[in-house]
């Protein structure tokens, strides 16, 4: 049995395009739920996906819970020993109250790496796989987000190389999930339905790549 | 002190992937180690790359995907496992690198280009060039240039290197015109200079059986005696992927020469005998009483240094007709019990091919 935490935003969470938080794709329409079922019952996928979650930065307005860091920890140490870990983050960091360019997103993603290698939650102690999935850049129209992503756009579009930049300096699995879904018109930022099936599969093909003993 | 886990990233191989092959000055060892992994096996999964040269997965991850973003490596389709879902096997891309091979002789300079599996894309056989000409190298170079328009479009910046094969032996030299050995010494730097392309000079014998080992017969061999039939025979031992040889002018006189010695008395044409590619008419009686000296004396080298070393394999190369070889291997298989005697699959020219392996391992092997 392997274990496998999808640690995101609400793009893991499920969120549909143009909703609330409560609204939510079902289990098996999420990513998470698409990815599991790829790979089979031997596989045990754990959700956690929140809605506005950032890589390290407390949010002043929407609260410090909304920080990958903060929660990561405990997160491990519940879900732990853990086989594979999938950060999927980056959109929220570029809201205009952070003032972060691509690079410094991709340093918060290197200090939720750090934070995994100094846990070790793996079986024996060992440090899991590490998988960065880049998210999809936002579209221009983002309608009524544009005031809280003000500039964000551009950004956007930059956060996979610099993840794959972060990826390749502290040798981690790499996936730039630009290459197979786009965002969703409805808001810009968030997934279809159908994007969440066709991340869910080529996710697990990137994990089934990574080999893996009986 | 900085925290140094939180300086600015240092990513080996990622940044600079849109700049092509040649940007990658020095290629980390683990990197080589990936791609002479692959050189020697087609399809071969992540997994299996990890467990074959004991690299961690998330290492095996970032270097496969460099090496795929530089074009170096391609994915094949995806096998079916008997449990468990299918792996994806990778492969070198046959696109990705290119390579030139130039060997001398004292009857013909081969010219050869092959692409990153060996797979001959141009080959021509020059005549020498005439004593009176004032450089040696005016053909060569056009001829090279031939070679790399023959390249598909945006290719150029692929091109490797070119290898240079030259004839050490004092016999095989003395067959030239005057001043040959002289001439093949400057040889290497005036290709540089008229070309921009980094040449890699070897000597040819040695360079024929670096060829079998990353692209023919001895792809999967560590250990074996190789025997090349040239004007003479040599032969170079390998051990774990090294080639040795003692003196350069160790070769024997029972080779093509010998034989056009006695298929002359025998009142026969013999130019065939130098024709790459060619096959040979029925020599009857003049050619037996040759191949048996031959196998004579491979067989003696061959018991020589069985004195010292366990030899379990011999390859037979030349680029004369593949039957040739293949018959001799076959006599020696059926004379010496426990070895295994393998025709050469290098054709054409051996040793150009050879040569033109050459840039690939000084650029992409950890063998150097």
């Amino acid at each position: 049995m392997k274990t496998v935490l999808c640690f995101g935003d609400s793009n893991t969470h499920g969120q549909v395009p143009g909703g609330t938080p409560l609204e939510r794709f079902t289990h098996s329409e999420r990513w998470p739920g698409v990815f599991g079922k790829q790979l089979g019952p031997e596989w045990h996928i754990i959700e956690e996906g929140l809605s506005g979650r950032t890589t390290v930065h407390e949010d002043p307005i929407e609260g410090d819970i909304k920080s990958g860091r903060l929660y990561l920890r405990p997160c491990l140490m519940s879900h732990a020993p853990l086989d594979l870990v999938i950060l999927m983050l980056g959109t929220n960091d570029l809201k205009a109250r952070f003032h972060q360019p691509a690079t410094e997103v991709a340093m918060g993603i290197g200090c939720l790496i750090h934070d995994i290698r100094e846990l070790n939650p793996s079986p024996g102690g060992h440090c899991p796989e590490i998988l960065v999935v880049a998210p999809p850049p936002m579209l221009d129209d983002i309608g009524e987000w544009e005031g809280i992503f003000s500039g964000a756009q551009p950004k956007s579009h930059q956060l996979a190389h610099e993840f794959e930049v972060i990826a390749d300096s502290l040798e981690v699995h790499f996936f730039d999930a630009g290459t197979v879904i786009a965002s969703d018109p409805a808001d810009g930022f968030h997934l279809s339905k159908e994007a969440h099936g066709i991340l869910g599969k080529a996710i697990a093909q990137e994990v089934i790549n990574i080999g893996w003993a009986d | 002190m900085p925290d140094m886990r939180f300086a600015p990233p240092n990513p080996i191989r990622i940044a600079d992937r849109s700049s092509g092959m040649n940007a990658v000055s020095v290629r980390s060892y683990n990197e080589r180690l990936v791609l002479s992994l692959l050189l020697q096996n087609n399809g071969l999964s992540r997994m299996e790359i990890g467990n074959r040269t004991g690299l961690s997965a998330q290492t095996v991850s970032v270097i496969v995907r460099s090496l795929e973003q530089e074009g170096l490596v391609i994915k094949g389709e995806a096998v079916k496992g008997r449990m468990g879902p299918p792996t994806i096997p990778l492969s070198l891309n046959p696109e990705g690198a290119y390579s030139v091979g130039i060997s001398l002789g004292h009857r013909h300079t081969d010219v050869v280009m092959i692409d990153f599996v060996g797979q001959v894309k141009f080959y021509t056989s020059l005549p020498l060039p005439d004593e009176t000409d004032p450089t040696n190298h005016s053909r060569l170079v056009e001829t090279v240039n031939q070679a790399l328009a023959a390249l598909p479009d945006k290719q150029e910046g692929r091109m490797a290197g070119i290898g240079l094969a030259i004839p050490e032996d004092q016999e095989e030299l003395a067959l030239g015109p005057a001043g040959m050995a002289e001439r093949f010494e400057t040889l290497s730097k005036e290709i540089e200079d008229a070309l921009g392309i980094e040449v890699y000079v070897q000597n040819d014998i040695t360079a024929a059986a670096a060829g079998e080992s990353m692209f023919g017969a001895a792809k999967t061999l560590d250990d074996y005696l190789f025997f090349y039939i040239g004007a003479r025979l040599h032969h170079r031992l390998v051990l774990n992927h090294q080639i040795f040889h003692s003196r350069a002018h160790e070769s024997k006189p029972v080779g093509l020469l010998a034989l056009e010695a006695s298929l002359c008395r025998a009142g026969f044409e013999t130019d065939v005998l130098w024709k790459r590619g060619g096959n040979w008419p029925d020599f009857g009686d003049a050619k037996a009483e040759w191949f048996r000296t031959c196998v004579d004396e491979l067989k003696a080298s061959l018991a020589a240094a069985s004195q010292f070393l366990p030899v379990n394999t011999v390859i037979v190369s030349s680029y004369a007709p593949t039957n040739v070889c293949e018959k001799i291997a076959d006599v020696v298989k059926a004379e010496e019990t426990g070895i295994d005697a393998i025709p050469g699959r290098l054709q054409l020219s051996p040793k150009a091919l050879g040569a033109a392996s050459l840039p690939f391992s000084s650029k992409f092997t950890v063998e150097q």
